[in-house]
């Protein structure tokens, strides 16, 4: 199945965790013309059911917690979790701040950290398509 | 500058009566608490003012929210995180919770009436919030907006921290509002201290909040396009404003400008080459015009604009909305015009305004305020020809207490900050546009259809983070 045109299509649930919208503005970007992640066969979808991404940012809130865990466990196997931005990946300038966590992507066992505070545009392309060749090897 | 924000003492039973007195001629900013201290704030006429209140022990705030509804979330906050004890509030639920009990939404009963849960994990790429739906048929009886899910208690957290170190933690606050409130806190440091900054300075300060607008503002048009399932001017508002994100990592080292406004001045290297931004700008300002333009002349669009979410005036007024969503309802409250700070002194500008308060009245607005700051940037970066801005200055911090209001892209941005002689945060509250406007957003949705909740409430396109902390 992974051998296929669609191989690495994603389907993309963003998890947003105490993040500064910083991260967000970045990922939105990604649907400009001039990266257009569509023609990858990227997508945010509209339920974590249909995912096979992850995206979580920020260093987590007391808040989103259970919310962020229950989204994890509805997406079917194999999916990776993909931490985006600093906060997320646990050096951030909001870890463990107040009562902020360590690190969304900490906390949720993600396989691929991109840096950046917040990461381009281009950083995050590079983390998708890091994600998509995890997942053809988890698929096959 | 020096310090224009100035208060007064009011004993707890005579503040009812001050406030009354206040609102009608002074924009209301907000009420928060430093332990046992409750300050409630305006901007008057001549700068903004506190009403300084101490509750002695065992005495309770009586709550403002009754009568003037915008305090609803200011006392909700200080009695979550300072324990103050508010009396007969409207919404008594606490306004932060943990996963483990989150409060039960409100929700509207009767016959007929059924309800729709959204979020906080949402189908897009926004911030969390849970929007409990009350919907008779198609339309919507009721929204209760619950938004927390991103605090973090931020406020208890800087106290005790340098004023000066914690100036790239206050830039990342929020994403969408870094430059207005880095200024903000830049200015609120230097009023103290007394700094005068030198002229090329605050024209580069009012360059990169200008920058900020026109990149937020491209996106909150775009978001509209997208609320509207026009897909097409979604991606093309993303396109031109990629083009001012790649313009702004170019003069500033960072695509969204964060930590370019710095205490004593901006970051040193910034603009260096302010031909070239104008020579950029100018093509881009084009490009945007006809944009504009082709989007709000397509009628399939406007079908679904006008008339959608309306905040009459009466009601913007009752809830001191600021903003493009205060104007687009006739609310004159653009702080770069009622209390200009900084560069905008020398401007002679008159705020852009609107009547109609719907979707349509938000995104034209947005469209003329976006050609302002192009105006603006142009004389900005004139000015800024042929002048070596100065590395950003020391800055001696001096004990006191402050108040600073800056125009962000959503609207007014204010710090309320209390210095201690040794340069530490005694107390630092992030008062945002955002905060301010959100009970705008689920009121603008009351007789609408639930398919237009997004299309609502990407006109305001509020942001999440800097209203939780």
């Amino acid at each position: 199945m992974s051998q296929g045109k669609f191989a690495h299509s994603l389907g993309i649930r963003h998890l947003v965790c105490g993040s500064c919208n910083g991260c967000e503005l970045e990922m939105n970007a990604l649907a400009a013309p001039q990266y257009d992640v569509s023609q990858e066969g990227w997508g945010i979808v509209a339920s974590p059911r249909h995912a096979d991404v992850i995206t979580v940012t920020g260093p987590m809130s007391d808040a989103m917690r259970h919310a962020a865990q229950l989204t994890v466990e509805a997406v079917s196997e194999p999916f990776v979790v993909v931490a985006v931005g600093d906060c997320a990946s646990g050096d951030g300038v909001w870890c463990e701040a107040g009562s902020a966590g360590p690190g969304a992507g900490r906390e949720l066992e993600a396989s691929i950290f991109v840096r950046g505070c917040p990461p381009s545009p281009d950083a995050l392309r590079e983390g998708l398509r890091a994600a998509a060749t995890l997942l053809d090897g988890r698929k096959s | 500058m020096a310090n224009n924000y100035r208060e007064r003492p009011v004993a707890l039973g005579e503040l009812r009566g001050a406030v009354d007195e206040l609102i009608s001629n002074a924009l209301p900013l907000g009420c928060y608490a430093s332990q046992r201290t409750v300050r409630t704030i305006f901007l008057s006429q001549t700068g903004p003012l506190g009403l300084r209140t101490v509750l002695g022990e065992g005495e309770k705030w009586e709550s403002l929210a009754r009568r003037y509804p915008f305090f609803s979330y200011h006392e909700r906050e200080m009695q979550a995180l300072q324990g103050i004890d508010v009396q007969s509030s409207p919404d008594e639920r606490p306004l932060y919770f943990s996963s483990d009990a989150i409060p039960e939404a409100i929700v509207a009963e009767g016959k007929g009436i059924s309800g729709v849960v959204v979020g906080p994990v949402h189908a897009g790429i926004i911030e969390p919030g849970r929007f409990t739906i009350s919907t008779g048929g198609e339309s919507v009886v009721h929204i209760d907006a619950q938004l927390s899910y991103s605090h973090r208690a931020l406020e208890p957290w800087f106290e005790g921290q340098e004023a000066l170190a914690l100036a790239p933690r206050v830039a990342r606050i929020c994403g969408n509002c870094s430059v207005a409130r880095s200024w903000g806190y830049a200015r609120a440091i230097e009023e103290l201290a007394g700094v005068d900054l030198d002229d090329g300075t605050e024209f580069a300060r009012l360059v990169l909040a200008e920058m900020e607008r026109v990149h937020v503002h491209l996106f909150d048009i775009g978001s509209i396009a997208a609320g509207a399932g026009y897909d097409r001017g979604t991606t093309a508002a993303l396109g031109l404003r990629e083009r001012i994100c790649q313009l702004n990592h170019l003069v500033s080292g960072h695509r969204l400008l964060f930590d370019s406004v710095v205490p004593g001045g901006v970051k040193a290297g910034i603009l260096a080459d302010p031909e070239i931004i104008r020579t950029t700008l100018r093509e881009l300002r084009d490009d945007v015009a006809r944009f504009c333009d082709a989007l709000l002349a397509k009628r399939s669009l406007l079908r679904r604009l006008e008339g959608a979410g309306v905040v009459e005036r009466s009601l913007a007024q009752r809830f001191a909305a600021v903003g493009p969503s205060g104007r687009a309802s006739g609310i004159a409250c653009d702080i770069r015009a009622i209390a200009p700070y900084g560069a905008y002194r020398g401007f002679a500008f008159s705020e852009e305004l609107a009547g109609g308060g719907d979707v349509y009245a938000r995104a034209e607005l947005r469209v003329r305020e976006i050609a302002r700051s192009f105006d603006f940037l142009e004389r900005g970066l004139r000015e800024l020809e042929g002048r070596r801005l100065p590395t950003p200055r020391q800055v001696e911090v001096a004990a006191g207490v402050i108040t600073t209001v800056v125009e962000g892209a959503r609207g007014a941005e204010s710090i309320s900050l209390a210095l201690s002689a040794t340069g530490r945060i005694e107390r630092l509250h992030v008062i945002s546009a955002a905060y301010r406007n959100w009970p705008l957003v689920t009121r603008a949705m009351e007789g609408n259809i639930v398919p237009d909740f997004p299309l609502v409430n990407k006109s305001f396109n509020l942001c999440y983070s800097c209203v939780d902390r």
